[in-house]
């Protein structure tokens, strides 16, 4: 079995678990409209971290995210040669090297945490989170490893707000996932991790049961969702079928759900194929924003407290359908039983990845 | 000298990476973004945006404003003509 | 036992096919090494020249191990191929160009930055295949033969029943390119260890 617990995340919400769990269960949001952020120096909405001001912002977090992680779990594990850590980013530290976006950051993160194993980046778009925390898993499950700490980390930069500005992708007020008049993204930076391990032991806190976890590409369009939400219809019910869990055991779906018309509608549409539209579903993206490669494990340790704390919390952003679909969202926070939860990403590349959870 | 259809031709070509085509290939009313005609995406679509502004001084703030005028050749020339700087 | 079989290695200079050299760049033409090479391959597939370097390698990579696997890798369910790949510089090649492109008041270009993940490469083999199966691309200091051949035995050992797995070094003119098949039942083929793949790939700085 693995488990997966000691969740932490920095965010514009909060610099740990608890201030960022608190500011969703009271609907706040951590985007705010930053002047001069546009390529023509308009006013942009971003999901920012103020607080930290620092050359090297990336590093930065990452050596703060692991400081944190270490102490909610066995003083050992860090160091021990049977850990593992994977990060996932989609641009690392860009605007510090170019041409080698991880290296100086994992040299500094290697060092500083005496870590025995080089740390493996997973960059595979905005599922990068999801699938390291799958990759984590089955190394665990192989016997590679005994534990993994997965921390999924991006910064706001020029080159990737000016990107998608090019593809006028950019939302002009906050984000409204799945919402009638969502008009696209809202980016956000932020960093989170959590802890794989085949024991319960090196918990301080209690775990949760992970189980193994799935990929599966589109093959339709690089930048673009298939209109029939193939690969996340595939890689849903693969996840299902390989943990022998049923669609009706899954208490509530931690969706993507970027804003932008196409993919939510594709979300939408492959969530109805696999006949889970029923299933209380939310995307956070309306809290953080699009964090991109740290997304899928901020989501994660975010759902992960909503369990912990059975309680589903609203959809920020949403007032109305805009899918031909319609989705069960979560319009206001609701006490309830969580004890299997359902993560799902897509990303650029017509990539989809998706993990089931659940109390032990 | 070359007519402003016959540079937006060459422009599209260049700019969108259309290595097989030929200025000729590209009939004033083929349809652009159909896989009879050009076979562009919506990809494409964006930079002939980006084009606009580049050679003709044209801003489009809304793609959707693109899908119109960006139809043929023709339709595009007729838009420059009626919006250039 | 899993085998290898079936590699293409691309250098600047030269490519080969499971250690046959199949061309040699012609330095006399104007055109591009991965242009020659696509026209040498006589795929119709026009979407070849939207592509950056690296979706390009990977893709000049696949379509030669697909010749020479033909009737074997038809064989498989289209989502039991998994992708596996990965390099040390990400898609820094396309990221300096796209950021050139805003530079100096010009305007970004959206082409160019739907190629500024390196994942990107997946998804073109994976759209042109139409492979619907497992997808990785991880950033690595070095060549890491023990990531293949870690995560490959991981793959195959859940559903996936083939791997096509890459190193694709593209950086500012250097090209280090090993595209390799990995199938879970094949009766023969060259083993699928650490030592073969730094036999085979010829790479000498790796971990």
């Amino acid at each position: 079995m693995t488990y997966i617990g000691a969740e932490e995340i920095v965010s514009p919400l909060g610099q740990n678990t608890q201030e960022n769990f608190l500011a969703v269960r009271e609907n706040r949001s951590g985007i705010s409209l930053i002047s001069d952020a546009g390529f023509n120096k308009e006013s942009v909405h971003l999901a920012k971290i103020t607080l930290i001001e620092t050359s090297n912002k990336f590093e930065f977090l990452l050596v703060d995210i692991l400081k944190k992680i270490s102490a909610n779990i066995d003083a050992s594990c860090i160091l021990s040669e049977r850990t593992i850590v994977i990060i996932s980013s989609t641009k690392g530290d860009l605007d510090r090297d170019i041409a080698d976006p991880f290296g100086p950051s994992l040299v500094a993160l290697v060092k500083r945490f005496k870590l025995a194993n080089q740390p493996i980046v997973v960059s595979n778009a905005c599922i990068s989170g999801v699938l390291a925390i799958n990759a984590g898993n089955n190394f665990i499950k192989a016997g590679v490893y005994d534990h993994a700490v997965v921390i999924g980390c991006d910064v706001i930069s020029d080159f990737v707000l000016y990107g998608f500005q090019s593809l006028f992708a950019v939302s002009s007020t906050p984000c409204a996932p799945f919402d009638a008049n969502r008009n696209g993204i809202t980016l956000g930076e932020g960093c989170s991790a959590v802890v794989l391990s085949n024991t319960k032991d090196i918990f301080k806190n209690s775990p949760l049961k992970l189980f193994t976890g799935t990929s599966a590409n589109d093959a339709n369009h690089i930048s673009g969702p298939s209109r029939t939400g193939e690969g996340l219809y595939r890689t849903v019910k693969r996840t299902l079928e390989k943990s022998e869990i049923s669609p009706d055991e899954i208490d509530f779906i931690s969706a993507h759900g970027t804003a932008t018309v196409f993919n939510d509608e594709m979300e939408a549409i492959a969530f109805d194929r696999l006949h889970m539209s029923g299933i209380p579903l939310n995307s956070l993206k309306g809290y953080f924003g699009h964090t991109l490669g740290a997304a899928g494990v901020i989501e994660t340790a975010i759902s992960m407290q909503m369990m912990r704390n059975n309680l589903l919390v609203k959809s920020l952003g949403y007032s109305q359908s805009g899918t031909s679909k319609t989705l069960n969202i979560v319009t206001e926070n609701m006490p309830s039983e969580l004890n299997t939860i359902l993560k799902t990403a897509s990303g650029f590349g017509g990539c989809n990845a998706s993990l089931v959870f659940r109390k032990i | 000298m070359n007519t402003l259809k016959e540079d937006l031709k060459e422009q599209i070509i260049e700019q969108l990476n259309l290595e097989d085509l030929q200025v000729s290939d590209i009939g004033d009313d083929s349809l652009l973004f159909s896989t009879d005609g050009v076979g562009l995406d919506s990809i494409d679509a964006l930079e002939l945006i980006v084009l606009m502004e580049k050679f003709y001084g044209i801003q489009v703030t809304n793609p959707d404003e693109g899908k119109e005028a960006f139809l043929t050749i023709n339709t595009m020339a007729d838009y420059i003509e009626k919006n250039r700087k | 036992m899993s085998f290898i079989t079936a590699y293409c290695q691309i250098t600047e200079r030269s490519c080969t096919i499971n250690g046959e050299i199949v061309s040699e760049k012609n330095e006399q033409s104007g055109e591009s090494w991965f242009k020659q090479l696509y026209k040498e391959l006589a795929v119709d597939y026009p979407k070849f020249y939207k592509m950056d370097l690296l979706a390009q390698a990977g893709f000049i990579g696949s379509e030669l191990i697909k010749k020479a696997d033909q009737d074997r890798l038809v064989t498989y369910g289209d989502d039991e191929i998994a992708l596996l790949f990965a390099n040390q510089e990400s898609s820094a090649d396309t990221d300096i160009r796209f950021k050139e492109s805003y530079e100096d008041k010009k305007a970004p270009s959206p082409s160019l930055f739907v190629y500024t993940l390196p994942n990107i490469v997946l998804g073109e083999i994976a759209i042109r295949n139409k492979w619907f199966g497992e997808n990785m691309f991880a950033v690595l200091p070095k060549f890491a033969p023990e990531f293949f051949v870690q995560y490959g035995s991981i793959l195959l050992a859940n559903d996936s029943k083939a791997i096509l797995a890459g190193w694709l070094g593209i950086l500012d003119g250097k090209i280090q390119v090993f595209v390799f098949l990995v199938e879970e039942n094949a009766q023969s083929g060259i083993p699928l260890n650490k030592e073969n793949l730094i036999k085979y790939t010829g790479f000498i700085d790796q971990v």
